[in-house]
């Protein structure tokens, strides 16, 4: 572990991500974005990280199938959402 | 859309999710069993065709992946370091913090009254209880004593403040869970044991209260009183709101009554205190509604008589258990 400036690179992604994640926006997809923007650096800081073990990489690709999964149950529940409401801002929740 | 074979398939996967997070044996499986949870649990709740349960699904799929890809990042975290095992530091808050947010304690439980006002009373049910298994047992594995000691005291707190000016009976419902779990927090930090015993009591007093409420499709306080209830139906829901709130003969009480001993002889003497004034608070505003219930009698509509013959033995046997287990369990020792 020589260089130890990789880590701020990862922490850095992981905040700006969460950050756009609770922010106020006005469409639901920029959510969803932040999301996918989060598992990107995950996906970043696992890779680096399993380099270190021999270049074992068969975990990173099982973290990869469960956030494709999870980005594309967000996706279904957005088109749920634009069947029913009409459109994907925020403003439109009203119910709850 | 939602029709029964696809309900017991997605049940399927969610229980077997549960089963894969608690025996897991690296973290990283605990992770795959929260997201398999997640996956199945959505398509349980959503229905296209309205436009409260899209907005409920949604609201439960940002917070819960929130949740778990957080959850992720501090395991990543925890791995790289290598060098700790010690649980008091902020690793270990982290990982907490984004457990308790999965779970819908204080302070991250703003989104579990919203959900709850938007589900049918089943899938209130599943959520109340099963979901809490996997989060609460993945706490018991990496906790920080400290922090979590100080968020029992915010559920504690804010689940008997926050029922006071509800008239709904779910978000009722919602925030007596809060308040639940403060009390089961704690027992994870004495035994794990003991959390199983508070947690299988809840779960029964819980699905005894749902499935009167569900049957008379209640969900609202105003429909306690304006429908001819017959008065043992009525006799029922106070016998299980009052063991829900930990009165001393019903069953609630028997595992309340534990944790205030292990409370004592740890000297938790202020944490005590506050156990015991939130759940004065719960049961006044417990009793308040059933007071209202049998005392007042707004209207005596003819036509609107529950007839509930073929239902009267689940009422009478929830009942009898609710009274009498906590001393038939005394029996057990001779």
């Amino acid at each position: 572990m020589l260089i130890y400036d990789i880590w701020f690179l990862f922490i850095y992604m992981f905040f700006v991500g969460n950050l756009i994640f609770v922010s106020k926006n006005k469409h639901l997809l920029v959510v969803l974005l932040s999301l996918e923007f989060i598992v990107l650096s995950i996906f970043f800081f696992f890779l680096v990280l399993l380099m270190f073990i021999d270049y074992d990489m068969y975990m990173l690709m099982v973290f990869l199938v469960f956030s494709v999964c999870e980005g594309s149950l967000g996706l279904s529940i957005l088109v749920s959402m634009i069947r029913s409401h009409g459109n994907d801002y925020f403003q439109s929740f009203s119910m709850l | 859309m939602n029709n029964n074979s696809n309900k017991m398939f997605f049940l399927f996967i969610l229980f077997f999710s549960t089963l894969i997070s608690i025996s897991s044996n690296s973290w990283f499986g605990c992770w795959i069993g929260l997201e398999i949870n997640l996956l199945s649990f959505i398509p349980l709740i959503s229905n296209s065709k309205n436009l409260l349960s899209v907005e409920t699904s949604l609201k439960y799929f940002l917070t819960q992946s929130l949740a778990s890809i957080n959850f992720l990042f501090m395991i990543l975290i925890k791995f790289s370091l290598l060098k700790n095992f010690n649980m008091n530091n902020i690793i270990s808050i982290m990982m907490n913090s984004s457990l308790l947010m999965k779970m819908g304690s204080a302070p991250f439980h703003f989104w579990f009254p919203n959900i709850v006002e938007g589900l049918s009373w089943m899938n209130n049910f599943m959520l109340m209880t099963w979901q809490k298994i996997s989060p609460m047992i993945l706490l018991s594995y990496y906790f920080n004593k400290n922090f979590l000691i100080f968020m029992i005291i915010t559920n504690l707190i804010i689940g008997s403040l926050g029922g006071l000016n509800q008239t709904s009976l779910r978000k009722l419902l919602a925030f007596s869970s809060i308040n639940n779990l403060g009390w089961m927090i704690f027992s994870i930090m004495i035994s794990e044991n003991l959390w199983l015993f508070y947690f299988l009591i809840y779960s029964m007093m819980i699905s005894m209260m749902i499935s009167l409420f569900f049957l008379m499709n209640m969900y609202f306080m105003n429909q306690l009183f304006i429908n001819n209830m017959n008065f043992f139906i009525k006799l029922n829901l106070l016998i299980n709101f009052l063991s829900l709130g930990g009165l001393p003969p019903f069953m609630g009480f028997m595992p309340k009554w534990i944790i205030i001993n292990f409370l004592l002889i740890n000297k938790f003497y202020f944490l005590t205190f506050i156990f015991m004034m939130t759940s004065l608070i719960i049961i006044y505003y417990y009793i308040r509604i059933i007071y209202s219930s049998f005392m007042f009698n707004y209207f005596k509509m003819k036509w609107v008589n529950l007839l509930m013959k073929n239902n009267m033995s689940l009422i009478n046997l929830s009942s009898f258990i609710s009274i009498s287990s906590m001393i038939l369990s005394t029996f057990i020792f001779m």
